[in-house]
């Protein structure tokens, strides 16, 4: 194993240190798309940990995601420079105002009913806060209720799935506080101390990558201490570790929660990188394609799933552009995934590790025992 | 109050017209066929191509939906979910896969658009198809106004589920289908041909969404995206209903759409919809195995 083990380490420095050079070569513009693609990235990340480790297949992940990008973007919202010039010497939202009864007081306070509510996220550290609290507290709810009844497999799913539509439709409702389907736009910059972090400046680049190396390596170790050795003993099978006396699901609820407070991150950073946030965030259709990416880089490997996603993004990006590919694309990525699905179970990471296993096989006779207990269902890195 | 009641029972009708299919291959196959609503714009598809090809009307498109939606069934179950049976949750991805593939194939006109062929009806683009003059209007019961249309989708529905249940409940292929339901390996043991028994019924249930298809198109717009909705609000009168159990389906869309069509008339359609979901929530948590849950499986 330890043959495997420092192949493992050098890929993960590998792909920190192509990430954190790639300032070096792409120009703003590209570096802001790629910042994109790493926040992709992490959401990958959060999926692997609930799915691939947990066992846990969150349809509703954009549920957690969507919770941290609003949870920020109302912060951002309120340091925009145009909501200041509404009419009003304190921030209120530009689209209160719009929608304001007449005779309404232009203040956070009272402007509508609900407008109160956003009085705290004046200070930008309250919506970063409010962007992991608010998605490890739903999360640990969900997960307390859900997990202490045994509800598993495909309920949890469509769980899940039913309460980011939930959600959706609520934000979408509640347009006075949230703009409904427009979602916020406009956003100010996020800063930190007088540093503000322009979207297209390589440092708010450094910020992203730096994150993502950050969950990575966490999520790694995360799943390497005792209770990841424990939650994967949960997934292979719940009665057995039931029986053992490990509390499931305090284990099952605690890595739920790690999960969304991920993806709550990878909510923040996005609306950082790109200036808005969206009811679009909490579609049914973006959620599935988190677990898509997952699967086609291989769910049960966090560095897997976090580079499925980067490279899928990458691709669509580059063929959506090409002419007449555009919607073509869609259909390549539903083609991949049900032959990802058919053929390819443990994705590109199981390709990888299948190709690990037998270079190291072939080059030192003695780690062939351990090789050959790396079977197709451990989810070994 | 009465007239709300109707637009709950008619909207429950749809509900369990999309469900019916999903009811019997989820619970006889073990299979999530996120795809069966696209099974449900295929037939509405159907109606508007039928409409402008054969100048035919909503009631030759119903045979026609449910042949075309059942052939596309059978394919899909023979090419992919046939390799699949057992793994529940993959069943659930490679069908969204399989979804994605046919909105866009719709969306590029089966990929024709790429040579420059242009197929009447379909494409990215909104469609609508006129109802029959017989289906239009409404009817007056005693001092309640009755839609016309949405008397003919309960009638349709009505009769699509005593078609199911009798076929389920009366022929011998409907026993064979209860029995897998039950235990497929012991079925499988009884000497029933599973792999063609779990065909027929994939192929039956895409059907029958092809037919909700037809009905749908009588009174929202047609567009590639429009299944995506359609299957979650099935799939959540599946689950709520009990997996496996036709009563519960009906129960459950009965209640879901009661219950969409109340709190719609006193708020609004997002609102009643959010409702829905937390009130689907609210019964997974309280009874895992939904209202109607068959024992011994």
């Amino acid at each position: 194993m330890t043959v495997k083990r420092r192949f493992e380490i050098v890929v993960y420095l590998a792909f920190v240190v192509l990430i954190m050079c790639a300032p070096l070569v792409l120009d703003p513009f590209w570096l802001n798309r790629i910042a994109k693609y790493l926040v992709f990235g992490m959401l990958g990340i959060a999926v692997a940990l609930s799915w691939g480790y947990a066992g846990i297949l969150n349809l509703g992940q954009g549920l957690f995601f969507g919770a941290g990008a609003y949870m920020l973007a109302m912060s951002l919202k309120l340091a925009s420079a145009t909501s200041l010039q509404q009419g009003s010497d304190k921030p209120v939202p530009d689209f209160m105002l719009w929608n304001a009864e007449p005779g309404a007081p232009t203040q956070l306070c009272c402007i509508n009913k609900a407008s109160f509510l956003w009085l705290p996220f004046q200070h930008q550290w309250f919506g970063v806060a409010m962007g992991l609290v608010l998605p490890v507290a739903i999360a640990t709810i969900i997960g307390t209720i859900v997990f202490r009844k045994r509800i598993a497999g495909v309920f949890v799913s469509i769980i899940t799935l039913a309460l980011v539509l939930l959600v959706r439709l609520v934000v979408i409702d509640a347009q006075p506080i949230t703009n409904g389907f427009n979602g916020l736009t406009d956003l100010g910059w996020f800063r930190i101390a007088d540093f503000e972090f322009d979207p297209y400046i390589v440092q708010t680049y450094y910020l992203v990558a730096g994150a993502l190396a950050v969950v990575l390596a966490g999520a790694r170790l995360l799943i390497e201490t005792r209770a990841g050795l424990i939650l994967q003993a949960i997934r292979d099978d719940q009665n057995r570790a039931r029986y053992l006396g490990f509390n499931v699901p305090l284990y099952q609820t605690f890595f739920f929660a790690v999960s969304a407070g991920i993806a709550g991150l990878a909510g923040m950073f996005y609306v950082i990188v790109s200036e808005f946030a969206s009811p679009t965030f909490m579609d049914l259709a973006f959620s599935i394609t988190m677990v898509v990416w997952a699967a086609v880089g291989g769910r049960s490997s966090i560095l897997g799933a976090c580079i499925g996603a980067i490279i899928i993004n990458m691709i669509s990006a580059t063929v959506s552009e090409t002419q007449g590919f555009a919607e073509a694309w869609k259909a390549i990525i539903g083609l991949i995934f049900v032959l990802v699905v058919l053929y390819l179970p443990r994705g590109l990471a199981g390709i990888a590790h299948d190709l690990i296993d037998r270079f190291i096989a072939r080059h030192s006779p003695a780690s062939r025992l351990s090789v050959s207990a790396t079977d197709a269902s451990q989810p070994a890195e | 109050m009465l007239e709300i009641l109707f637009i709950g029972l008619s909207l429950g009708s749809i509900l369990l017209l999309v469900a019916l299919g999903l009811a019997i291959t989820y619970g006889a196959m073990g299979v999530i066929n996120m795809a069966h609503g696209e099974m449900v714009m295929i037939g509405a598809y159907v109606t508007v191509l039928s409409g402008i090809w054969l100048g035919a009307n909503i009631f030759v498109a119903i045979p026609l939906a449910f042949v075309v939606t059942a052939l596309i069934g059978l394919l899909i179950e023979r090419v992919v979910v046939r390799r699949l049976y057992g793994r529940l949750l993959d069943t659930l991805l490679a069908t969204w896969g399989i979804a994605i593939l046919i909105q866009q194939a719709v969306r590029l006109e089966f990929g024709l658009s790429f040579l420059g062929i242009h197929i009447q009806g379909l494409g990215p683009g909104l469609q609508n198809v006129s109802v029959p003059a017989v289906l239009q209007g409404t009817l007056f019961v005693g001092s309640v106004e009755i839609n016309r249309y949405r008397t003919f989708i309960i009638l349709v529905t009505a009769v699509l589920t005593a078609a199911t249940w009798f076929i389920m409940h009366r022929t011998a292929i409907g026993m064979q289908v209860r029995a897998i339901i039950r235990n497929p390996k012991m079925a499988a043991a009884c000497g029933i041909d599973v792999a063609r028994v779990n065909a027929l019924t994939f192929a039956f249930g895409s059907g029958l969404a092809g037919i909700a298809g037809v009905m749908m198109s009588g009174f929202k717009t047609v567009f590639p995206d429009m299944g995506t909705s359609m299957v979650v609000d099935g799939f959540m009168v599946v689950v709520m209903g009990g997996v496996g159990s036709l009563l519960g389906s009906v129960f459950s869309a009965g209640i879901l759409g009661e219950i969409n069509g109340v709190v719609a008339a006193g708020t609004n359609d997002i609102l009643a919809r959010a409702v829905v979901f937390g009130i689907v929530i609210l019964i997974i948590i309280l009874k895992p195995k939904g209202l109607f849950a068959l024992k011994g499986r």
